[in-house]
């Protein structure tokens, strides 16, 4: 019996508290990616209260070059560009979660109850959501928003309501083609109900590509909220956001190259830490 | 193409010849690299295959058989990361030391490889002939290879798509190729295992023809011995990434001197095996490559070990006679000659006549709307009017060749397809199914806990109850503790098929159905699945319709055999008066097709299809007794001799 042995041992340390483990025994690469995701969350929750300057306030004199007393510099009116990174960090990557995690719930749903079901159901869903595709969606979150009044809660309203369609898709094909699976014929056998089988049996299998094709995702919705806050329509002007700090800034970026650069930086940082995030969350649902 | 080279001798005259082998390797050390864990492969392997000879490599998954006959053309896998210390010459040339230009050069001209699956080694998106033009010279040419092959209407065939052709058509396709070059060597890994017997006979048919005419060598790798044993001179056997023994290939039949020969051996089925006893089996499972004992890697399975088997492992030492080497530190002491084992019999299994039949189906018929785009709108009769009775208790084989409908009837029967005609009753129980392959049948994400308690749940078993039962089933299909909180991906193949098993039969039904439950299984764990279905019958009374493609395993667990043709049964009986005394020419021609049954009966062509079926009687063109009216008329389902068998055909109708 000294063959199975070592199966055993592998089958025995399984026990509860099964997820932790894995984290622990990761490769050095997966803890590193993991730990900067829960870094630079944290850094957003605690933004403002980390921050040395009140990030509306004119601080020092304005354009002043990163030193000891304003690491990153000041912007063109003095305010502390440290502290609106670290304030803008939180508006734009809970926004961006926000979002993400709307469009994942809703689109998983729907790509959900589409591919599981077939038949008419599905061709009413998927053409639906292909109307959705249809439209550009920042040209609609516009609309959505000059209807609604212009403030960062209506943004991202208006950008949840369109981020959805994608993730419909991509979870159906999953689920489509893990319907064809034989372990859902085994389960209606073993009989599980349609409910059971959709949220047992169909389900988890299509978290793993949602999530990376989520973190993925960040850097794209980043943008958009950039694009609209330039527009006027995301987070207004006094206020930290770093995809309006980057587009406003802009125009200094010959004079006072720091005033876009550095926010740009944070977001570079940001979709860096979600993609490679994403890939170990998949790598570790894989080895699970 | 050139004149055939000069035909080499039998077998014993190849071995012995004085000429450079071909394949040289010594020493062979090769680690393969999967999920940041290296596995040592091949341990310290040598081979040698002389000009012309056929060699077997026998092994089973995980031994390290394909990576040896891989390390021979260098086609290791890349992302593995392959790690080769010794020595590796095909031809003369090294193979480890040669720049790429000449191993590509090398394997255009003198090396040829056939795979497992010809529908994913050929080019999907091209013609045959387009992919035959790569290696031969021009269209004639490559009417002449397809010729050489067996394809007929070769030239028709050059404007097929590979999808267009029968598997074993693809199969001899790929030969084609393999020859094109005038090989001195061809791998063929697994070469018929994806292919019904009766082609797989004519494939290795082929194989050893073309090495006779082209007097170049083969390495066969099989997991099966006894396709190694059809044609192949001499029998490597492999185990745990160590040779366990080499032999000439009658030698090894006779007198096995490794115990895991010895064990690979008794677990063969053939149509003479005493159906009255459960099979001989090996326990356990074989090594994980990842996780190798130090001593003999047999040794924990082994009934002869000794202390001293798991201290080092244990050199390829020459034995007695010509060519012999084993690798047994006991192979003197012990006499492993097959000598039959004496199990504890059966008792006799609980057939129950007179309770009501566990199935009833009256002419089942089940339609499939075509998915081509050409063809849509018509539809195709997968199953057409089929008769079957089990009655309670009884254990009943399907026999047929693939695409015969026999998996169809079974999920009819399951109530996953939806029938278009006739009836079925399966009583107010509901049947439950193992399905061929156990690895997709379980949800990968779900602990073997999970889907066995969900099975209870639907019964309606209180959850204070349901992980005592789990527990209790778990060990009535044999399976260790710790398995009730694995997943799928965490057992080995034979485990994975008892948990399926354990979900089928933790609320006993009335009917198990079992869709090939064995054949993605090797030999040795195959033979203990079958004992445990064998055993969970008598146990539970439970009746059973076995879908299987190997005769050998119909007798060895069934009551009556029903043996499949285009969705039709074309003749049922008690399993022992089929097999030994079949009526109708298809049966017959099935049954001749088994390794070591004597005088086999070639079929004419391929099975027919199902868009265009034969009218009449759907086996005419291939019968070898069919005369006109056969193909006028369908044939009446009679009564032949004792109880219950019954046989669809004309030549029965006269007898009866």
């Amino acid at each position: 019996m000294a063959a199975i042995e070592p199966v055993l041992r592998s089958g025995a340390s399984l026990s509860r508290p099964r997820r932790w483990r894995l984290v622990r025994h990761a490769p050095l690469s997966d803890k590193l990616a993991l730990g900067m995701l829960a870094l630079i969350t944290l850094l957003a929750l605690l933004g403002p209260t980390l921050a040395p300057h009140d990030p509306l306030a004119a601080v020092g004199p304005p354009s002043h070059p990163p030193s000891w007393q304003y690491p990153l510099g000041t912007d063109e009116v003095g305010r502390d560009m440290f502290s609106r990174v670290l304030c803008g960090l939180q508006s734009t990557w809970l926004a961006a979660l926000a979002v993400i995690v709307g469009g994942v719930l809703i689109g998983g749903a729907i790509g959900l109850v589409a591919g599981a079901t077939g038949g008419w159901v599905d061709t009413v869903l998927m053409r639906i959501t292909d109307v959705f595709l249809a439209l550009p969606a920042s040209i609609l979150a516009i609309a959505v928003v000059a209807a609604i009044g212009p403030s960062l809660f209506h943004t991202l309203l208006a950008v949840s309501i369109l981020w959805w369609p994608y993730y419909a898709r991509l979870v159906r094909a999953e689920i489509r083609s893990l319907a064809a699976r034989p372990h859902i014929e085994a389960a209606r056998l073993a009989g599980v109900g349609w409910g059971g089988r959709l949220w047992r049996h169909l389900l988890p299998g299509a978290v793993p590509t949602a999530v990376v094709a989520a973190s993925l995702d960040v850097a794209n919705l980043v943008v958009l909220l950039a694009g609209l806050s330039f527009l006027g329509l995301g987070a207004q002007p006094p206020a930290p956001e770093l995809g309006s700090m980057t587009a406003t800034g802009l125009s200094s970026l010959l004079t006072s190259w720091w005033i876009p650069v550095m926010p740009a930086i944070a977001i570079f940082l940001l979709s860096l830490i979600a993609n490679t995030a994403g890939d170990s969350i998949r790598d570790l649902m894989d080895r699970s | 193409m050139s004149a055939p080279i000069e035909v080499l001798g039998s077998g014993a005259a190849a071995t012995t010849a004085t000429e450079r082998p071909v394949v040289d390797a010594a020493d062979l050390d090769v680690w393969l690299t999967r999920d940041h864990l290296e596995s040592h492969v091949l341990r310290g392997v040598d081979l040698q295959i002389a000009p012309g000879e056929i060699v077997g490599l026998v092994g089973e998954s995980g031994s390290g058989k394909t990576v040896l006959g891989m390390s021979l053309l260098r086609l290791l896998p890349e992302g593995a990361r392959p790690r080769v210390e010794g020595r590796i010459e095909v031809d003369g040339i090294d193979m480890l030391a040669a720049p790429e230009e000449a191993l590509r050069e090398l394997r255009r001209h003198r090396l040829g490889a056939v795979f497992q699956d010809p529908m994913t080694s050929l080019d999907p998106t091209m013609r045959i002939g387009g992919q035959l033009r790569e290696v031969a010279e021009s269209d004639g040419d490559a009417i002449e290879l397809l010729g050489a092959v067996g394809v007929p209407e070769p030239k028709r065939r050059l404007r097929a798509f590979p999808h267009e052709l029968s598997g074993g058509l693809r199969q001899r396709v790929m030969i084609a190729m393999a020859i094109a070059g005038e090989p001195r060597l061809i791998v063929a890994d697994e070469p018929t295992t994806a292919l019904d017997v009766t082609v797989q006979a004519q494939i290795l048919d082929l194989l050893s023809k073309l090495c006779r005419d082209l007097g170049c060598s083969l390495l066969l790798v099989t997991h099966d011995l006894a396709v190694a044993a059809q044609i192949a001179q001499r029998v490597v056997v492999l185990y745990g990434g160590r040779i366990a023994e080499v032999a000439p290939t009658a030698a090894l039949l006779e007198h096995p001197r490794h115990p895991y020969s010895a064990a690979l051996l008794r677990s063969r089925l053939d149509v003479e095996m005493d159906v009255t006893r459960p099979l001989p089996t090996l326990h356990g499972e074989p090594p994980d490559p990842r996780d190798l004992p130090v001593g003999c890697p047999f040794a924990p399975r082994c009934e002869f070990a000794r202390p001293d088997c798991e201290a080092a492992l244990p050199s390829l030492d020459p034995g007695p006679g010509p060519g012999r080497f084993d690798a047994c530190i006991r192979s003197e002491e012990i006499d492993l000659r097959p000598k039959r084992v004496e199990l504890e019999p059966w008792v006799a299994p609980l057939v129950d006549p007179q309770a009501e039949d566990a199935l009833v189906a009256a002419a089942v018929q089940v339609d499939a709307g075509s998915s081509s785009f050409w063809r849509r709108g018509s539809t195709v009769k997968i199953l057409n009017g089929v008769d079957l009775r089990i009655a309670a208790g009884e254990c009943v084989a399907l026999v047929g060749e693939s695409g015969c409908g026999k998996t169809t009837l079974v999920k009819a029967v399951a109530g996953l397809v939806e029938t278009s005609g006739g009836a079925l009753d399966v009583g107010d129980k509901s049947p439950q199914m193992v399905f061929q392959d156990a690895g997709s049948s379980l949800t990968p994400w779900l602990t073997s806990r999970e889907l066995v308690e969900e099975r209870l749940r639907s019964c309606g078993v209180p959850r204070a109850q349901r992980a005592e039962r789990v527990e209790a089933v778990f060990a009535q299909v044999g399976l260790p503790a710790w398995a009730v909180d694995a997943r799928p991906a965490q057992l080995s193949g034979g485990q994975r098929q008892r948990v399926a098993i354990a979900r089928a039969i933790v609320a006993p039904p009335k009917l198990l159905l079992c869709d090939e439950p064995t054949s993605a299984l090797d030999v040795s764990v195959a033979a203990g699945v079958l004992n445990l279905i064998g055993r969970l019958r008598r146990e539970l009374g439970m009746a059973i319709l076995f879908v299987t493609h190997d005769i050998a395993v119909a007798r060895l667990i069934a009551d009556r055999v029903a043996v499949m043709y285009l969705g039709r049964i074309v003749e049922s009986g008690p399993a022992t008066t089929v097999i030994a005394d079949p009526v109708h020419p298809y049966t017959k021609a099935l049954i001749s097709s088994l390794p070591g049954s004597g005088g086999r009966i070639k079929l004419k062509g391929s099975p027919p299809s199902l868009f265009d079926p034969p009218s009449g009687c759907a086996f005419h063109p291939r019968c070898s007794h069919a005369r006109e009216e056969c193909a006028t008329r369908p044939p009446r389902i009679v009564a032949v001799g004792d109880s219950r068998h019954e046989v669809d055909c004309v030549l029965a109708e006269e007898q009866g």
